[in-house]
């Protein structure tokens, strides 16, 4: 079984971000949870530059970015994972508390690969995060050349 | 009148300025360009003289030292020896030199009549005394035995309007005469040279005989001499009016030929160069006179126009749509032009004023003007019948038109209409004979009086009238511009508000949803993982919890139902059928238990945004399934109508109903007429169908008794037909 790959989870704001690990505490999920505060420093982990420059190698499983970010907005960090040839793999989910329409359909322009409005009702916050972890860092099978890179 | 132009116009064939001859009344010289040579010289130059042409040249030369130093066009002197006047002016690099017999000077007596009469025509109140005064006193000075005051018309018909003589020849007071009479090269020859004099229309014409190389004589253009030798045509008229001298002068009123002063007589009749001047004297005071009362009353007239023009700017002001402002002042506006009708037209609005024709002769009138030149912006006529083509008249009665274009754009115009006015004419003869012998037009041989009805025209347009009405279309255009700016700025102003307005609901729908889900997920994490609090603490919680859930469900609520105002609609076809079905299907979790007659007709399909009115169909029915929780046996029917509107959809309930008194509450935001304890909600789901219907370009009505019902209907435009 290849090694399991790390969540890395972009979120500013320190209760969402309480509450977003406390759901995926919950779901019992082996892997790694990275936690960026804002769009540079996620940028920084997935180029190994910057603070996260002497990580071990290897991309995450799954991003969880929010939409709004200091310094580089979320809408920023997908745009540059998708258009970079060795980043467009790394599957990213948009989590935002925003129903707007144009963020929608910016992202899925960008390359999004789901986008999640934060439900209001905890449980359903609970269970979307838990789908979402469970989904993206267990069930989803990457590009097997991928798979051989993450995993040696 | 179009007719009359017909018979006598073949007159203009003839080029009179080029005779090749002169009358014998007096002698010619053409020089050469440095007046050294002779060229030319008339026949009669000894009888007339005295002298050849070189044996008088040593007296003249002096003259034309004289004259080239002056640098003058024309130059007059009178020599001594022989005795003779002289007059000289050059044309196409010729010097035409004549010569006369030397009149005696003016008598002083004639010079003090002069005087006065200059005096009386600035002091005479009246135009038509100062015209019979100058008839009479031309007659006095020259001896003819008729003087006439002849004024053109702008088509150049001529009417007889001063008159003085001994009673030897005819009255022609009052009388018409067609165009065709004075052909247009003759009244041409009229402008340049204001005096002509015809001693006897029985003369033989002098030839001239060529001193230079160049032979032919009909070569040298006589517009400027006096003693040009006139054509058989006119001499021959002459005959038939039965006078055999005659003498005209111009009049010429700001550069323009107003009119002749026309003398003539039975016998043939001399008149010298002095007294012939003496006349242009006369005939130039009452052309100033003539000017000065047509400018008094071009400001007097404007002066009016001003105040009229002033009263329809204010009510153009006024109006929220200028055209509406002008036909809302019709006096002015007819007042202006001193029409009988006027219209207001652009693509989408008629607005008549007084008499003015049915809408679709004006339109088809100005779709022509537009056609003929895109740059046609006005468009002047007293006699639209005969400028348009068979057709094109208007059956009303209207025959001047003053159209002006207003905007090219919206291709608005504004057009003035007067009515016809039939006036009798009384003509010189009848100017339709047309009078051929062998081939040729011969003047007219009869001079009866000949009356004609005149019709087909309106009274013509004034000059202060069309100025006027240029000016009012710059006012309009000005206004029109002015609101147009004005709107423009509105609406940036409304873009940039709109704009603020959408980065506030962006802001909101991020920041102020986020802390209403920390508070309902915190508040869960506390209650699961404190096992032993107390009941009352578990309700405060839960409190805490659902307080914060509602006001997220409000937060979106508000959201959708700001996005509805600037969201674009779709416009396909709906089935309705479908959508309620789906809503129904939606709804399972919160019908589960409960007993609900449902009564769905099959509804027609609209044309509309789907995911909009999927909305619409949800709320009502959520609403029809909440209010109806109470009831045993709840019924809810659906069902439409095709009205002459559109499509009348409906939904009805057995629920709690609601107080027809609070009606008008009921679509407006936040409105609730029930306790929130009773029936959840946050007040905005019917203002949202409100709003989606009206989007569609339909409405919403409800009808209700308290503890009855309600029934809710909206409408929807028909489908366009396929």
């Amino acid at each position: 079984m290849p090694e399991l790959r790390p969540i890395l989870l972009v979120e500013d704001n320190p209760r969402d971000l309480e509450l977003t690990l406390t759901a995926l505490e919950k779901c019992q999920i082996a892997n790694d949870i990275v936690v960026a505060r804002d769009g540079a420093e996620a940028l920084d982990f997935l180029y190994l530059s910057g603070s996260h420059a002497a990580r071990d190698p290897g991309d995450p499983a799954v991003v969880l970015l929010d939409l709004k970010l200091p310094k580089v907005d979320g809408l920023e960090v997908l745009e540059k994972v998708k258009r970079d040839e060795n980043l467009r793999h790394v599957p990213v989910v948009m989590l935002t508390s925003s129903r707007e329409e144009q963020d929608l359909v910016k992202s899925y322009q960008l390359g999004v690969n789901a986008f999640v409005v934060k439900p209001v009702e905890f449980n359903q916050f609970f269970k979307a995060i838990q789908d979402l972890g469970v989904f993206w860092a267990l069930l989803n099978e990457p590009p097997p050349k991928l798979r051989q890179v993450g995993g040696d | 009148m179009s007719g009359s132009q017909s018979d006598l116009d073949f007159c203009a064939r003839e080029p009179i300025h080029v005779p090749g001859a002169i009358q014998p009344h007096g002698s010619l010289l053409v020089l050469d360009p440095a007046g050294l040579d002779v060229l030319w010289a008339s026949a009669n130059f000894k009888a007339i003289t005295g002298r050849t042409p070189l044996e008088l040249f040593p007296s003249v030369e002096a003259a034309l030292r004289a004259w080239r130093a002056s640098g003058a066009h024309a130059y007059r002197a009178r020599l001594q020896n022989p005795e003779v006047d002289m007059a000289a002016h050059a044309h196409q690099g010729r010097a035409i030199v004549e010569f006369e017999r030397s009149a005696p000077f003016l008598p002083n007596a004639l010079l003090s009549r002069l005087t006065g009469f200059a005096q009386q025509m600035t002091a005479t109140e009246e135009l038509t005394d100062g015209l019979s005064a100058t008839a009479r006193l031309i007659a006095d000075l020259t001896g003819f035995d008729r003087a006439l005051v002849y004024r053109f018309d702008t088509d150049w018909n001529g009417h007889v309007v001063a008159e003085a003589g001994n009673g030897t020849l005819p009255s022609y007071l009052d009388l018409r005469f067609p165009a065709a009479d004075i052909p247009a090269q003759a009244r041409n020859l009229y402008t340049l040279n204001r005096i002509r004099l015809i001693p006897d229309a029985n003369y033989t014409p002098v030839p001239l005989t060529a001193f230079g190389e160049e032979c032919d004589a009909g070569a040298i253009d006589m517009t400027f001499t006096q003693l040009r030798s006139v054509s058989p045509v006119h001499l021959e008229y002459m005959r038939n009016m039965g006078t055999l001298s005659s003498m005209s002068i111009s009049v010429m009123v700001d550069g323009k030929l107003w009119g002749l002063l026309s003398c003539h007589s039975r016998n043939a009749h001399h008149v010298t160069s002095d007294i012939r001047e003496a006349c242009d004297f006369v005939v130039q005071s009452l052309a100033m006179r003539i000017s000065a009362d047509s400018r008094a009353e071009t400001a007097a007239l404007g002066v009016e126009l001003a105040r009229v023009h002033t009263k329809l700017l204010a009510a153009m002001a006024q109006a929220d749509r200028w055209d509406e402002g002008l036909a809302g002042t019709p006096g002015a506006l007819l007042e202006l032009t001193r029409a009988d009708g006027a219209a207001v037209l652009s693509q989408n609005s008629y607005l008549p004023v007084g008499e003015a024709p049915e809408e679709h002769q004006v339109r088809s009138l100005v779709a022509r003007l537009s056609q003929q030149d895109a740059a046609t912006d006005s468009y002047i006529t007293d006699s639209i019948v005969s400028e348009v083509p068979h057709d094109g008249g208007f059956n009303d009665g209207t025959c001047g038109v003053l159209a002006l274009r207003i905007s090219e754009v919206e291709d608005s115009w504004l057009v003035w209409f007067r009515q016809e006015v039939v006036k009798t004419v009384t003509w010189g003869g009848d100017p339709h004979k047309v009078v051929r012998e062998s081939g040729r037009i011969h003047p007219r041989k009869s001079f009866e009086a000949w009356r004609e009805m005149v019709r087909g025209r309106s009274a013509p347009w004034h000059p202060a009238e069309i100025a006027a009405a240029r000016d009012l279309r710059a006012s309009i255009v000005e206004i029109v511009l002015k609101k147009a700016e004005q709107l423009a700025r509105l609406a940036a102003d409304l873009q940039k508000s709109n704009r603020e307005l959408e980065a506030f609901s962006y802001s909101i729908s991020h920041d102020l949803r986020a802390p209403f889900r920390h508070i309902v997920g915190f508040s869960q994490l506390l209650t699961e993982r404190e096992k032993n609090l107390g009941e009352r603490s578990r309700h405060y919680l839960q409190m805490i919890s659902d307080s914060a859930l509602a006001a997220g469900d409000l937060v979106d609520d508000l959201l959708t139902f700001s996005h509805l105002g600037r969201a674009a609609l779709s416009a396909d076809k709906v089935d309705m059928n479908k959508l309620v079905a789906e809503v129904r299907r939606g709804l399972a979790e919160e019908t589960a238990g409960r007993t609900i007659v449902w009564q769905v007709d099959d509804l027609p399909a609209a044309t509309g945004d789907a995911t909009l009115l999927r909305q619409v169909w949800y709320n009502l029915i959520d609403n029809a399934v909440k209010y109806t929780r109470l009831r045993e046996e709840a019924h809810i029917e659906i069902s439409a109508v095709l009205t002459d509107q559109g499509i009348l959809y409906r939904i009805a309930d057995n629920g709690v109903g609601f107080d027809m008194a609070y009606k008008s509450k009921l679509f407006g935001v936040f409105q609730r007429l029930q306790r929130s304890e009773d029936f959840e909600g946050t007040g905005i789901g019917l203002a949202l169908i409100r709003r989606i219907v009206e989007r569609h370009g339909g409405s919403v009505d409800a009808i209700g008794t308290v503890d009855e019902g309600a029934c809710f209907t909206f409408s929807l435009p028909a489908l366009p037909e396929e």
